[in-house]
């Protein structure tokens, strides 16, 4: 996967959402991407590209965490629903090879966690 | 004293945004105009463009097609494929390993689309990021030869699980070389159970009719 280009567009993103909230956050805490593991991202990859590209930005120092969603098929022939090794396209029931795959492929940016001060919410 | 609140915001935003909205409007003009457009993938010199030249030249008279030449430099392999006297872009990543759906829509507007049954997209060499990319292709297809080894599929599961068929090329090396082609058919069946599987050489013709004919039936 290519996580500097994916890294931009995840920065970008928070950026976006960032500037939509009312009132702005004191602070932004985390953020959480969600990438389904046929995508292979390496989220040691990920994680420096969101660092260094966030530098100087207002989601600088916010902790990127990345969420796995493991590959789950059902499978055509005798209906068994489940995870798979993500190499292996393979019934766990049956040995079929006849998957269909319902997750795996997923790759969104899934919430931002930010910090208001009571005080300024007050004024 | 200041007390502060934490809040988590939901998102849900698609990090393939952009590049699926790319895809989309590709898809959608083409479908529109009755254009086929496929993804052709694999590894650099696994005979992607000798597939084509001899593809195109047992297509010409029954589809018109047009190809889309996708390299990191030369427009060596769009000079080859000009040579058939079909319409021919050369697309130049200079360094990107992959296309892109953006590319791919202004390199179609630039095409004679209205005289046009399908076009072919040859992607730039490599089994990893091409298969990561919709470019608005009605099907990828894998393009393996027999000397890159038998673990390939395994290798590189994504491609060969998104792809709608393989073609597997250089078959007429089988008796050179320590290859155990019944193997490499395991491991595409392990990743990818219903693939159709194409066995050609380019050198001899053999096997091309099947692929021709399928490929054919993929616009009717």
């Amino acid at each position: 996967m290519h996580e500097f280009g994916l890294g931009e567009e995840v920065v970008k993103t928070v950026l976006e959402e960032m500037k939509r909230l009312t009132p702005p956050p004191r602070n932004l805490r985390s953020v959480r991407v969600v990438v389904g593991a046929l995508r292979r991202v390496s989220s040691e990859h990920l994680r420096f590209a969101y660092e260094v590209l966030t530098r100087d930005t207002p989601a600088e120092g916010a902790a990127l965490e990345v969420t796995t969603v493991p590959v789950t098929a059902l499978c055509r022939d005798c209906g068994w629903q489940g995870e798979i090794d993500e190499m292996l396209f393979l019934c766990q029931d049956c040995g079929a090879a006849n998957l269909q795959t319902l997750q795996g492929m997923e790759l969104f940016l899934d919430r931002l966690e930010v910090e208001y001060s009571d005080a300024s919410d007050s004024e | 004293m200041t007390q502060v609140t934490r809040s988590e915001i939901k998102v849900y935003r698609d990090l393939m945004g952009a590049n699926a909205e790319w895809a989309s409007r590709s898809r959608q003009m083409l479908d529109e105009l009755g254009i086929i457009m496929i993804n052709l993938i694999g590894s650099p010199g696994a005979g992607k463009t000798t597939l084509l030249e001899r593809t195109i030249e047992r297509l010409c008279g029954r589809l018109r097609v047009a190809v889309l030449e996708g390299d990191i430099e030369t427009t060596c392999d769009a000079e080859r494929l000009n040579a058939l006297g079909i319409p021919v872009s050369q697309l130049l990543t200079g360094g990107g390993c992959h296309l892109e759906a953006k590319m791919i829509h202004r390199a179609l507007c630039d095409l004679p689309l209205s005289g046009l049954d399908m076009v072919i997209v040859e992607n730039v060499g490599n089994l990893v990021c091409p298969a990561e990319f919709d470019i608005g292709e009605l099907a990828k297809i894998a393009v393996l030869s027999v000397t890159e080894g038998e673990d390939k599929p395994l290798k590189y599961p994504l491609l060969f699980h998104e792809a709608r068929a393989v073609v597997i090329t250089k078959t007429d090396l089988l008796p050179h070389i320590p290859y155990h082609l019944p193997l490499c058919l395991d491991n595409l069946k392990r990743v990818n159970g219903a693939i159709p599987v194409f066995q050609v050489s380019a050198v001899t013709g053999t096997g091309l009719e099947a692929w021709i004919e399928w490929l054919k039936g993929l616009s009717a």
